[in-house]
């Protein structure tokens, strides 16, 4: 019974992974390492909607006060806007946590985001789906 | 054996609750944000009613304005109502055969050289086919119709493409350059709206997504169109390239719903830093 059961969970985390694989874009399989999840705290300094992907740009600073510039690329525009990510929604200047996946080239710091949390709570998806309070 | 079979059920069990829920957890998808997107009216609503009749122009042709889509938009849950084209179409049994699956051996053998970092849409140059933005695997899914009695406008969304297809059955210009969505000409077969376009470049692909999919200036699309509806417009294409492809490829049947807006976004390209990360990527692992 105990077998059945870790069987049962191996094969929902694989079925977890095939989801997630099937729905990343080409690049994002191959520009980053999906084994190697970031999360990073910092202020916006620019968004930018565009294709082919759109690109969230953030200062980040370390343990030491030094700050370094990141940069996660997420969805096509279209799909954020028409998913609830209303343009100029996220401004210059606002803290956020993004969660993700760094890139394969470890000396950019660059990431794909999963999860964008704003400081009221709001999680942006990939694709600018939300969840928290301003989505209700 | 009896904890087994419990085992299999409960494998079952988290594999269906896992495709039921994937979805929804993927996209979280809030209901109404649809309804607010600046691309959507208020209270989104079709621009037509469903299973009504296809609209007609003061010609007595159809009128293929509108808005098509898939029905949803990327990285959303799939929406209702489009079928079709996606992945080589036919669900179940043998896949219709794809562009690629007809390439000449030289052609292929080239492919075998190509990967993801070269696909030109990463440098914001579109794909050669793709009836009306919406590509054989469902990405980049809006295209706008404006049909006048003597000119059709085709755009598309991702890459800011158009077509201006005069209805009249006149020969190709003679004036315009290869270009990356080429040249067309249209007429009307019946009901159903005939598209001829060549005159390509051959520095895009048929396809995005790194779809290693190549082809020569040769390239010569057919494509016919049909509203069937006031909701859905049927597409289909055959495409011949003599110079990389041992015969005609016939593409899966597209069919698309009216979506509810009536205007295409006006998006940026700029794919410097997708590139770039592409390239870097392709260093590290020798590719």
């Amino acid at each position: 019974m105990r077998r059945a059961i870790r069987t049962a969970f191996v094969w929902s985390l694989v079925s977890i992974a095939a989801t997630a694989t099937a729905w990343a874009h080409h690049s994002f399989a191959a520009a980053f390492d999906m084994n190697k999840p970031v999360t990073v705290q910092g202020t916006i300094v620019q968004v930018r909607l565009e294709n082919p992907h759109s690109w969230f740009f953030l200062d980040v600073k370390d343990a030491t006060g030094k700050v370094e510039r990141w940069s996660f690329e997420a969805g096509t525009p279209s799909g954020m806007v028409r998913n609830g990510f209303k343009p100029g929604i996220i401004k210059k200047g606002v803290e956020v946590t993004i969660k993700g996946f760094h890139a394969k080239d470890p000396t950019q710091n660059v990431g794909m985001l999963r999860e964008l949390v704003m400081s009221d709570g709001t999680v942006y998806g990939m694709f600018g789906s939300q969840q928290g309070p301003a989505a209700q | 054996m009896k904890p087994r079979l419990i085992g299999l059920l409960l494998v079952a069990a988290f594999t269906i609750a896992l495709a039921w829920f994937a979805p929804s957890v993927r996209t979280q998808t809030r209901p109404g944000a649809q309804a607010e997107s600046p691309s959507a009216p208020a209270s989104p609503k079709p621009q037509a009613e469903a299973g009504g009749p296809a609209p007609r122009m003061a010609d007595g042709h159809p009128d293929l304005s509108g808005v098509w889509w898939g029905g949803s938009d990327i990285g959303a849950a799939r929406g209702r109502g489009a079928r079709g084209g996606g992945r080589g179409g036919a669900r179940g049994g043998t896949p219709p055969p794809t562009f690629m699956s007809l390439y000449k051996p030289e052609a292929a053998a080239k492919a075998k050289t190509l990967g993801d970092k070269d696909d030109p849409t990463l440098r914001c140059v579109p794909t050669a086919f793709g009836t009306l933005n919406v590509s054989l695997w469902d990405v980049g899914a809006v295209g706008q119709i404006v049909a006048t009695p003597k000119m059709i406008v085709m755009l598309t969304e991702t890459y800011h493409g158009f077509r201006l297809i005069p209805t009249d059955g006149r020969p190709h210009r003679d004036d315009q350059p290869p270009a990356y969505r080429g040249d067309s000409v249209g007429r009307w077969d019946g009901d159903v709206f005939v598209v001829d376009t060549k005159n390509f470049t051959d520095n895009t692909w048929m396809s995005a997504e790194g779809r290693v999919s190549q082809h020569s200036d040769q390239l010569h699309i057919v494509e016919r169109y049909r509203r069937v509806d006031a909701n859905t417009l049927e597409i289909e294409a055959t495409v011949e390239d003599p110079e990389v492809l041992t015969g005609p490829w016939t593409a899966p049947k597209q069919s698309l719903v009216l979506a509810p807006f009536d205007r295409i976004l006006s998006l940026n390209c700029s794919g410097i830093e997708t590139q770039a990360l592409m390239d870097a990527a392709a260093k590290q692992t020798g590719k």
